[in-house]
C-alpha cells in the first residue's frame, strides 16, 4: 500500500459543479474509484489523495496526475483515488468521467 | 423503452435505476469516508462506501429503504463497516415499518476481517428478522453473476421475498468450495452450464426459492419488486413447519437424482435444453399450469 498527497496548479472549474460530489469507477482488479469534491478555498489548484495497493510507481502518479491537472479545469476541486492496479489510460478516463459527472453543464 | 441490463449495472445505476426518477437519497454518501479500518492494514486499498450503498427512496410513491452491493469490491464481502451500514438500515425498515430492499451481489462474509464480518452478517441475518416480526417486508434481488453466496445467501434466504434474474445465483458454498470438498467429478464449477443449472435463477424459481423470476432489465426488476411490496411473509411457526415439510418433501423427490435437468422436468419443463435459452418471461408462461 503506498499513498500520496500533493496539490497542482489548475485552471479554476470552467462550469460550476451542481453537485457537492462525484464519484467514478469502483475498487476492482485493474480499476479505481475517484471521487472528485468542491474546494472553494483554493481555486486555483487540484488537491490529490491517492491510495494505491501498487507500490513503487510515485513518479508516475505524480506525472499523471500533474498531465491531468495541466490538461483540464479542475482548480477549486479535491479528488480522492483508491487505486486497485489501474493502467494509466483507466486512470485519466476515470478522472476525466468524474469531472464530466459533477459538472453537467460542461458541452 | 429499451432494455437496460440490471447485471452490467454498478451498484447505484441499479439503485437509480429500479426506484422512482430521482428519489434515491443516499445515506453515508461516499464523501462521508466511513471506510474499512482493516483493509489498509492487509494492503487492500478501501471504498468510500465499503461497498454498500444504502439509502431511502420511493417506488409508485410508495417509500422504501434500500441497498446495493458492489460485487466488484472484494467480492461484495461484508465487513465490519459493510455490516454496520446493512444492519442499521434494517433496524430503520423495521422502525419506521418500511418495506427494505436489498441488491445483492456478494460471495459473503469478509474473512479478511476475521470474526467482526461473521458477527457483522449474524446481526444483519437477527435485523431482517426484527423487519419482518414488525410487518416490514425485507426483499432480497439477486440478478448478477456474483449472486448470492454464504452468509448473504443466508441472509437471503432469511427474506421475506427474492426476486431472481437468470444470472443471478444463489447459494451457500460457492461452487469452487463444492468442487473442493467433492471432487471434479461429482461438481465441475468451470461448467457454467452446470452451475446455474444447480443454483442459478431459474432452478431457485423451479425450486420454490425464488418467489419472482424476471427479465435481466430494470423495468422487469422493478416490476417483480413492485409486486412484492405488499404484507411481509409472517414468521409464525406454522409457516416454518410447512416451509421445513416442503424441504423434506424436496429432499426426498430427488434425493437419487442426478442431473439438473431432472429436476427442471419434475418441476414441469418438459424441454430443458429448449427452456435453458428462453428469457425469464418466456420460462415463467411456460411453466404456467404447473408453476409452483
Amino acid at each position: 500500500m503506498e499513498t500520496f498527497q500533493h496539490s497542482f496548479p489548475s485552471r479554476p472549474l470552467a462550469w460550476p459543479a451542481d453537485r457537492s460530489w462525484a464519484l467514478a469507477g469502483v475498487v476492482g482488479s485493474g480499476n479505481l474509484e475517484v471521487l472528485i469534491e468542491p474546494n472553494p478555498a483554493a481555486p486555483d489548484a487540484v488537491a490529490y489523495d491517492l491510495q494505491t495497493s501498487i507500490p513503487g510507481y510515485a513518479d508516475s502518479w505524480k506525472a499523471a496526475l500533474a498531465d491531468f491537472a495541466a490538461h483540464y479545469a479542475v482548480g477549486g476541486t479535491r479528488i480522492t483515488l483508491h487505486d486497485q492496479g489501474a493502467a494509466p489510460v483507466v486512470i485519466t478516463m476515470r478522472l476525466r468521467q468524474a469531472l464530466d459527472l459533477l459538472t453537467p453543464a460542461q458541452p | 423503452m429499451s432494455r437496460v441490463p440490471y447485471h452490467e449495472l454498478k451498484a447505484r445505476e441499479r439503485l437509480a435505476a429500479i426506484v422512482d426518477p430521482g428519489s434515491f437519497a443516499e445515506i453515508l454518501p461516499p464523501p462521508a469516508r466511513v471506510m474499512s479500518p482493516y483493509l489498509p492494514k492487509l494492503g487492500i486499498p478501501v471504498a468510500f462506501d465499503d461497498g454498500l450503498a444504502i439509502g431511502r427512496a420511493t417506488i409508485d410513491g410508495k417509500p422504501i429503504y434500500l441497498a446495493a452491493q458492489t460485487g466488484q469490491f472484494v467480492g461484495g464481502s461484508v465487513g465490519e463497516v459493510h455490516s454496520a451500514k446493512l444492519v442499521g438500515l434494517l433496524k430503520a425498515a423495521a422502525r419506521d415499518r418500511l418495506p427494505c430492499v436489498l441488491l445483492i451481489e456478494s460471495g459473503g462474509v469478509r474473512l479478511h476481517e476475521g470474526s467482526s464480518g461473521e458477527i457483522g452478517i449474524a446481526e444483519a441475518i437477527r435485523a431482517v428478522f426484527a423487519c419482518r416480526a414488525a410487518g416490514a417486508p425485507v426483499i432480497a434481488v439477486i440478478g448478477s453473476d456474483i449472486g448470492a453466496y454464504g452468509g448473504m445467501g443466508i441472509l437471503s434466504a432469511c427474506c421475506d421475498f427474492r426476486v431472481m434474474t437468470e444470472h443471478g445465483r444463489l447459494g451457500i458454498s460457492g461452487p469452487i468450495v463444492i468442487e473442493k470438498w467433492m471432487g471434479k467429478a461429482a461438481y465441475d464449477s468451470a461448467d457454467r452450464a452446470l452451475v446455474w443449472k444447480t443454483s442459478g435463477g431459474k432452478t431457485r424459481y423451479l425450486l420454490g426459492d425464488a418467489n419472482a423470476l424476471v427479465n435481466d432489465d430494470t423495468a422487469a426488476v422493478r416490476a417483480g419488486i413492485a409486486r412484492l411490496l405488499g404484507p411481509a411473509s409472517p414468521v409464525t411457526l406454522a409457516a416454518i413447519e410447512a416451509r421445513q415439510a416442503e424441504l423434506a418433501a424436496r429432499l426426498e423427490q430427488f434425493a437419487a437424482v442426478t442431473s439438473p435437468e431432472a429436476i427442471w422436468q419434475a418441476r414441469g419443463v418438459t424441454d430443458p435444453a429448449a427452456a435453458t435459452l428462453d428469457d425469464a418471461e418466456t420460462f415463467v408462461a411456460s411453466l404456467a399450469p404447473a408453476a409452483p
